[in-house]
């Protein structure tokens, strides 16, 4: 008699369990993932309006463990993160973090993310891409030493107006007064963690650097002191509509590495993503530099712009018109923004529409009412970013809520 | 530091001569810095010369820079013996053979004169700055555009041909043109001499079309050696660079480029010295100046990338052997003076000894090229395929093997030579690198290579002279039209930097 064959275990999504893959499967009732750099990373794990409204009003915790991370160590580390960056990074004191970018010699940029200065010496780069190989090409003929520390330190995003107050809760003693941008070193759950006041959510917030060892522990301790201070676990789809009020920009969303694209002119310069104010030509020679001299003479092919669009009706994948008659630019990102209460979106303008053309643009938004398709032409209008900003995010200490 | 000189030239090579030449005939006041203590670079050294072989200088610079091309060029195309050990010695000078059969020697020169009208085509572009990729001048397309029609004049069938071989192997060009033997192996030592690519590798008839592109008073691809030997080169040039009141200072290595907001300011010698200069034009290889006279800091990192993997494996050695008077041949005739030997009897010798230095190693048997120096009572050799990454390093051990098999090889030739010997020495391709700042000891300074030739030479982003940092330029071996002592690169390079104004 044949026996019956046993059900065998099934490999659900191909994708890697992080180090708080255990926690985020007994919450995530949508059981709906993504993959993000090869790592199981919720979606949704509830309900987007919830996971967005905790970010805005309460707190929330977000997994970014799968964000590459580098550690750049030596002599050298200074010199070669500032010929990385377009930055002057010799003005970034230990302890502290910014944002930067970094080009290639075409001037195009390869990819965002945040620096941080852990001391003269030590500094660790946060990006969305893979940059191992460019960052040795980088560094190659300096003494530094450069490793990929993605998976020897998970992260949490702990986001919101609570944050703080919760984490006095756990008694971190000292957290309130850490500024924005700033980075020490705390003890929650009887584990080392580095805390950092960044975040992509554009609220008050942390980010919290675990050995992977501890990251459950520190998970079950932050839960335990969240519960009085509303703490919630989010997916990427309530973070997607917080980083669009904040005013971040998303690479593969709206904008391309240098690296990936296909077509030579789908990269973008900084110029054109409207991040001028990161690009410091003035200090010694970094990647990129000359090409960007010459850039910054020149105006913008295109430029990413930001834009709120009348009536309520998100501008999904919308075409920018000028004069409702001719095509000058397409929408990336777009949202109704709860918070704002506006039609808010990022679009993409060729030039001069958005630089000396701003008046008299028009977004066609295409409408699905019981089937039948409707097309509308909104008036919409260049507003300056970001679009939700609220001085709880930067008051040192921030207040109790 | 106030700037005394217009221009500083980094190495007193024949590249160097010709373009400091060219820019003080031009009323800048130019000084050449030479970190040995002879002029003339690779041919220089009257002890040991890298380069004993006779010239291409173009006499197009000799004509622009008034250099006595009676002299220079006036002597008598020098005559090749292709040696082997099957019989007599063949007699080349240019497309003529002697010591073979009447059809033979009608079938290469008819195959000689082909391949010559095609590297003329091709050779049009040997003094003209190579066209930018992306963004070039009307005047380096009009360039492109003369080669271009160069070729269609050669006729549908010859271009077509030119066409068909331009990318193949010089092993199946000449299987099919002459066969293997003496003729084809002079040919394939022509294709791959100084290069690490054997008669098998593809692009090696471009590199014979090359050889053969350079001119001489005789023709395409002859070389003469000038009245009074290399020394009399060197002291022609120099002689125009000093009487042009440019200054020649011997003895005085370069340690660094100096740049100020992103522009050349200089140099700082080895001695500490500091020369101000708002030009500096480096004579030295494209790696050794980017790298490490000018430095990676002022570079951007894809182009450090490209200038590191730049092929530049050197596989020449030179050996000198101290003798009183040649031997006669095996065969019976006479060594002359000046005569160009070839050991090389078959293209699948050559392809043997390269296989062996393809992964570092000696190969048994080298094919090289020898010179019998009469006044100096010295017969020289250029020894091909000893890889400048031998496995063990080139110790004193590793350079007597090479010795012995090169004398090995002569003396079947040339029996009771060895007992002749008073001396010997030997120069290792890493010898060569660090005696004459060319990376990978390469002759060239870059392999002679399709994907490193033209508007990718030394490599691309870096191919028309000028470097990123404004001022700084390269005039030596690596950039376009490359090696062999023509003189281009140098005045291409020179003449680049005067359009360019502003220093």
């Amino acid at each position: 008699m044949a026996t019956k064959a046993k059900p065998i275990a099934q490999v659900a999504l191909g994708l890697e369990p992080g180090p708080f893959h255990e926690r985020l499967v007994a919450h995530n009732r949508q059981q709906s993932w993504v993959n993000w750099m090869g790592y199981a990373s919720p979606s949704v794990l509830d309900n987007v309006e919830f996971e967005y409204f905790a970010i805005r009003n309460q707190s929330t915790l977000f997994d970014i463990s799968p964000m590459c991370k580098y550690a750049i160590t030596g002599p050298d580390a200074e010199t070669v993160v500032n010929r990385l960056v377009t930055r002057d990074i010799r003005k970034l004191k230990p302890g502290r973090v910014a944002y930067c970018i970094w080009c290639d010699e075409d001037g195009n940029v390869v990819d965002d993310g945040t620096v941080f200065r852990l001391s003269e010496t030590e500094f660790r780069l946060c990006c969305q891409e893979p940059q191992l190989s460019w960052l040795e090409d980088i560094a190659w003929g300096f003494d530094v030493s450069i490793s990929d520390v993605t998976r020897d330190i998970a992260g949490l995003a702990l986001q919101g107006p609570t944050s703080c107050a919760l984490l006095k809760d756990l008694g971190l003693a000292g957290i309130e007064t850490l500024k924005t941008f700033g980075i020490a070193g705390f003890e929650i759950a009887g584990s080392v963690v580095t805390i950092s006041r960044t975040g992509f959510t554009g609220d008050l917030g942390y980010e919290l650097w675990i050995r992977p060892a501890d990251a459950l522990k520190v998970w079950d301790a932050l839960m335990g002191a969240g519960k009085l201070r509303g703490l919630r676990v989010i997916g990427y789809e309530a973070l997607e509509m917080a980083r669009i009020e904040a005013g971040f920009l998303l690479p593969k969303v709206d904008f391309l590495s240098a690296q990936t694209v296909l077509r030579a002119d789908r990269a973008n310069t900084p110029y054109e993503l409207g991040l001028e104010w990161l690009v410091a030509l003035d200090k010694p020679h970094f990647n990129g530099r000359r090409a960007l001299v010459d850039l910054s003479k020149q105006t913008p092919r295109r430029k990413l712009v930001a834009i709120e669009i009348e009536r309520d009706k998100p501008a999904h994948n919308a075409l920018v018109y000028h004069r409702k008659n001719r095509e000058v630019g397409m929408v990336t990102s777009a949202l109704w923004s709860p918070t704002c209460k506006r039609n808010i979106a990022y679009a993409w303008l060729d030039a001069p529409y958005g630089q000396s053309v701003t008046d008299d643009l028009w977004v066609e938004i295409y409408l699905q009412k019981e089937i039948r398709w409707q097309r509308r032409m909104v008036r919409c209008k260049l507003v300056d970013k970001p679009f939700f900003a609220h001085p709880r995010r930067t008051a040192t200490p921030p207040a109790d809520h | 530091m106030s700037a005394r000189y217009d221009a500083i030239v980094i190495g007193a090579g024949h590249n160097g001569l010709v373009a400091a030449a060219v820019l003080a005939r031009k009323g800048k006041k130019v000084l050449v810095l030479e970190a040995r203590d002879h002029l003339g670079g690779m041919l220089g050294d009257p002890d040991f010369r890298v380069a004993p072989q006779p010239y291409a200088l173009r006499p197009e610079i000799a004509r622009v820079l008034q250099l006595d091309q009676k002299r220079l060029h006036g002597a008598k195309p020098v005559e090749t013996l292709a040696i082997s050990s099957e019989g007599a010695p063949l007699s080349i000078i240019g497309g003529q053979v002697s010591g073979t059969d009447a059809i033979t020697e009608h079938d290469y020169a008819t195959f000689h004169a082909r391949l010559g009208r095609q590297a003329q085509a091709l050779g049009v572009m040997m003094l003209q700055s190579p066209p930018g990729l992306g963004k070039a001048s009307f005047g380096e397309m009009a360039g492109l555009a003369r080669m271009a029609l160069k070729m269609r004049l050669l006729g549908k069938t010859e271009m077509r041909d030119l066409l068909r071989i331009i990318l193949s192997n010089a092993w199946d060009l000449l299987n099919d043109e002459i066969g293997d033997g003496p003729l084809a192996g002079v040919l394939a030592m022509d294709a791959t001499l100084g290069g690490a690519m054997g008669p098998r590798s593809p692009g090696t008839v471009l590199s014979l079309l090359y050889r053969m592109a350079s001119q001489s008073s005789h023709g395409h691809g002859l070389r003469v050696m000038p009245e009074g030997g290399p020394d009399a080169l060197v002291k022609a040039l120099s002689h125009c660079v000093t009487s042009a009141d440019g200054e020649i200072r011997t003895g005085a290595p370069v340690a660094r480029i100096l740049v100020d907001q992103d522009k050349a300011a200089g140099v700082r010698l080895h001695s500490g010295e500091e020369i101000a200069a708002p030009l500096v034009l480096s004579n030295a290889s494209p790696k050794f100046t980017l790298m490490t006279l000018l430095g990676v800091e002022h570079l951007d990192g894809e182009f450090v990338r490209r200038c590191r993997n730049m092929a530049s494996k050197g596989m020449v050695s030179r050996l000198d052997f101290d003798i009183g008077e040649m031997p006669p041949l095996h065969h019976g005739g006479k060594i002359e003076h000046g005569q160009r030997l070839v050991f090389a009897p078959t293209m699948e010798v050559i392809e043997t000894a390269f296989n062996a230095a393809k992964y570092g190693e000696m190969p048994e048997r080298p094919v090289f090229e020898a010179t019998y120096d009469a006044a100096a009572k010295r017969l020289c050799v250029t020894a091909q395929f000893t890889p400048h990454d031998l496995k063990g390093g080139w110790t004193d051990d590793s350079k007597s093997k090479l010795a012995r098999s090169v004398m090995a090889a002569l003396e079947d030739a040339l029996p009771g030579l060895s007992s002749g010997i008073t001396g010997s020495r030997v120069m290792s391709p890493v010898d060569i690198e660090t005696g004459y700042g060319a990376s990978g000891g390469h002759w060239h300074h870059g392999e002679l290579r399709v994907d490193q030739l033209l508007m990718l030479r030394p490599f691309d982003g870096a191919a028309q002279y000028r470097m990123p940092v404004k001022g700084v330029y390269l005039c030596g071996a690596g950039a376009h039209p490359g090696g062999d002592i023509s003189g281009a690169p140098g005045f291409n390079a020179a003449r680049t930097a005067l359009r360019d104004g502003g220093h």
